[in-house]
């Protein structure tokens, strides 16, 4: 999509006004009746980043967003948007906008009635109503589109209206909820190209919802990864991906995800590491730094490796290489993933596919100890 | 398609069954609709009195028919009723299902409550009505009796609002169908459009003004469909609420053609009323099945 630049003249406030759109979430909790939703959610950001919320399905993802725009009154706690408490503000004088999972389009107006009407609501001067279609309608190239219906447009293109409506005002926060979960796949990564480029050049702060881990790795400026209604870890993407704080995020992080591996913190020659038994192979491999898990020696522990941090060994005095037995092969592309067995524990590491073997046969895989990560088998948090 | 690739032992039931087993109620509807429509067609250019007899008359009794007085009663009345009739039950109606939707507690009851009296025959709301409006026995009494001696209502037996009675008993057991019908419609329409429509800033009226109720328009259509056909279909009503009366202030087209035909000993001109109600009920529901047959078939 081409993106031509903005005019100067936005509605409502003017290019010159600072806008502070920062988000800030305090102890929040959520409950109908019973059932507590939410229970504690504090999440900061600053004007102009980019907030992922990613989690499973019913974890509360949408919930939140509706407590942010203020459909949905949080039970305690706060949200401050742009410095000032909004708990008490309607979400009409909250200047947000958000673009909804279903799209929410009205079914009875056509493109331009849809994008207009918020603009009707508040008054805005017809002229101005018509120059704001404008600029939309050629920012998400849907000229051709204004005079139809919701129901004659593709998924596709009734996302871009949806979008369009948000984008039609020109708000301190935009709310996103999942709105790319109904498009296909191709589809689904031009869109999030579209939304990435429009976020650089808006600047405008932005809250996206979504369950798909990609997505949110590849906008992201901060995630929060959410489960049952809590806050598992809040970071930027990297942090989130080399550090996870537990188990869970771990796991929902990453595709293929993370291999877990139940072995032993052992000390040999004074250093403190693994011990890996494979079908071809038993190894020792040590820590870095394993001297901070003096204490765990002999405890059970999780090691955790992304599968593109075991790569095929190259070099044969590399310490930390074990050669495994292949089991099964998936050629991807542009890598082949490798299935085999580490202590019982089934793993897949990422190479190159000139350097994959075919199943039955053996091959060395390196392991970059200094990228993997330890958990606790029973609080399921991350060893620092 | 299907059919031809079945074995052919049970290719002469499958044709034939269906129509064997419609054929008794086709027959049935084509003599004793069909039939004695055109009968009673043949009837209304006849000079038939109290029995039917076949003298062939032309058009009398149609010029009989416009010139009578309790005809053109009953023709404004059914218009008054069938405009009031519709209006405030659809209003009535629309209003309860609003309320409804709003998520309150206790709805499948209060939506029970509603749609209860569209259960009853349209006799037992006329008589339970005819009672109520008594002035010697319903409201005008217990308003008497509670103190409040200047009170009248008597519409039941006033000629001028009889008609008006008959309104409000219609109403009374329409608008929770009505109600029904809509709140069927709102709750399909999805949550996040009101959502959005708050967050565009527009009031809740202002939000089902001009979203929610246009997205309604195929459940208005098919509403007034029904409620016009109840509307010219009361004959029921009107004869356990008000008999027609007093004197035939309250006569609908159904009644007066009852009237005619059955009582008064002029079939006849029961049958060219019978007749003009056809024509009238045909011109409202002919372009619709059009309409709607063409639809379907494209
Ligand atoms: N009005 C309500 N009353 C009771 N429970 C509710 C209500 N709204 C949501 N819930 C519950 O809250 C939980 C979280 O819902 P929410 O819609 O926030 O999930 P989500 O994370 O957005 O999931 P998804 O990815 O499927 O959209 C769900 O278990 C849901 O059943
Ligand atoms: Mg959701």
């Amino acid at each position: 999509m081409a993106m031509p630049a903005l005019p100067a003249a936005r509605y409502p406030n003017s290019e010159l006004e600072k806008k502070m759109g920062a988000l800030a979430i305090k102890n929040v909790t959520k409950s109908f009746g019973d059932t507590h939703i939410l229970k504690g959610i504090d999440i900061e950001i600053d004007d102009g980043q980019f907030l992922i919320l990613v989690g499973p399905s019913g974890c509360g993802k949408s919930t939140l967003m509706n407590i942010i725009a203020g459909l949905e009154g949080p039970t305690t706690g706060e949200v401050h948007i742009g410095g000032r408490v909004v708990n008490n503000i309607s979400p009409k004088d909250r200047d947000i906008a958000m673009v909804f999972q279903s799209y929410a389009l009205y079914p009875t107006m056509n493109v331009r009635q849809n994008i207009a009407f918020g603009l009707e609501t508040r008054k805005v001067p017809k002229k101005e109503q018509d120059e704001v279609i404008q600029r939309v309608a050629k920012m998400l190239q849907m000229d051709h589109l204004l005079d139809r219906k919701p129901g004659q447009l593709s998924g596709g293109q009734r996302q871009r209206v949806a979008m369009g409506r948000a984008l039609a005002r020109d708000p301190i926060l935009f709310l996103f909820d999942e709105p790319l979960s109904n498009l296909d796949a191709k589809l689904r990564v031009e869109m999030r190209t579209e939304i990435k480029q429009l976020h650089q050049r808006l600047k405008t702060t932005m809250v996206y919802v979504t369950h798909d881990q990609i997505e949110a790795m590849t906008l992201g400026d901060r995630i929060a990864v959410m489960k049952d209604g809590i806050i598992q870890q809040f970071g930027s993407p990297q942090e989130i991906y080399e550090r996870p704080s537990n188990l869970f995020v771990a796991s929902f992080i990453g595709s293929p995800s993370m291999n877990f591996i139940d072995c032993h913190l052992a000390e040999q020659n004074g250093q403190i590491g693994v011990s890996l038994q494979t079908d071809s192979d038993a190894r020792f491999l040590p820590l870095p730094n394993g001297q901070r898990l003096a204490g765990r020696v002999g405890q059970e522990v999780i090691l955790g490796v992304r599968p593109e941090q075991l790569d095929v060994a190259h070099s044969d005095d590399n310490v930390a290489a074990i050669s495994i037995k292949v089991n099964l092969t998936e050629p991807t592309g542009p890598d082949t993933m490798i299935f085999t067995k580490i202590n019982g524990k089934e793993v897949v590491a990422r190479v190159h596919p000139r350097d994959a073997k075919g199943p039955g046969e053996t091959m060395r895989l390196a392991l970059d100890m200094s990228k993997v990560v330890l958990f606790d088998p029973k609080t399921e948090l991350r060893l620092e | 398609m299907i059919q031809s690739t079945r074995p052919a032992q049970y290719g002469f039931a499958e044709r034939w069954l269906p129509r064997l087993v419609l054929a008794p109620s086709f027959l049935l509807s084509l003599v004793f609709i069909y039939g004695f429509v055109v009968w009673n067609g043949y009837l209304s250019f006849t000079a038939s009195s109290l029995l039917p007899r076949y003298e062939w008359v032309g058009f009398h009794q149609y010029a009989r028919l416009f010139a009578n007085d309790r005809w053109w009663v009953a023709v404004f009345n059914l218009f008054k009723f069938g405009v009031l009739f519709i209006g405030i039950s659809m209003l009535v109606g629309i209003f309860l299902a609003i309320l409804l939707d709003q998520k309150i507690r206790f709805e499948g009851f209060i939506r029970t409550v509603y749609l209860y009296p569209m259960a009853l025959s349209f006799i037992v709301t006329g008589t339970a009505w005819k009672w109520m409006l008594n002035p010697g026995l319903g409201l005008e009494k217990l308003m008497h009796d509670w103190g409040w001696t200047s009170f009248t209502f008597d519409w039941l037996v006033n000629p001028d609002m009889s008609i008006y009675t008959v309104v409000i008993a219609a109403i009374w057991q329409s608008s929770g169908f009505v109600m029904a019908l809509f709140l069927a419609g709102l709750r399909g329409i999805d949550d996040s459009i009101i959502k959005a429509a708050q967050i565009d800033g527009a009031t809740l009226p202002r939000i089902y003004w001009k979203i929610i109720l246009p997205a309604m328009r195929p459940v208005f259509f098919s509403t007034l469909m029904i409620l016009a056909h109840i509307a010219i279909k009361s004959f029921d009503l009107v004869v356990a609420l008000t008999g027609g009366g007093p004197g035939f202030s309250s006569d609908v087209p159904a009644t007066y053609m009852y009237a005619m035909a059955f009582t008064r000993g002029e079939m006849g001109l029961g049958s060219a009323s019978a007749m003009m109600m056809l024509l009238s009920v045909s011109a409202v529901i002919v372009p619709y099945l059009y309409s709607e047959l063409r639809r379907g078939s494209r």
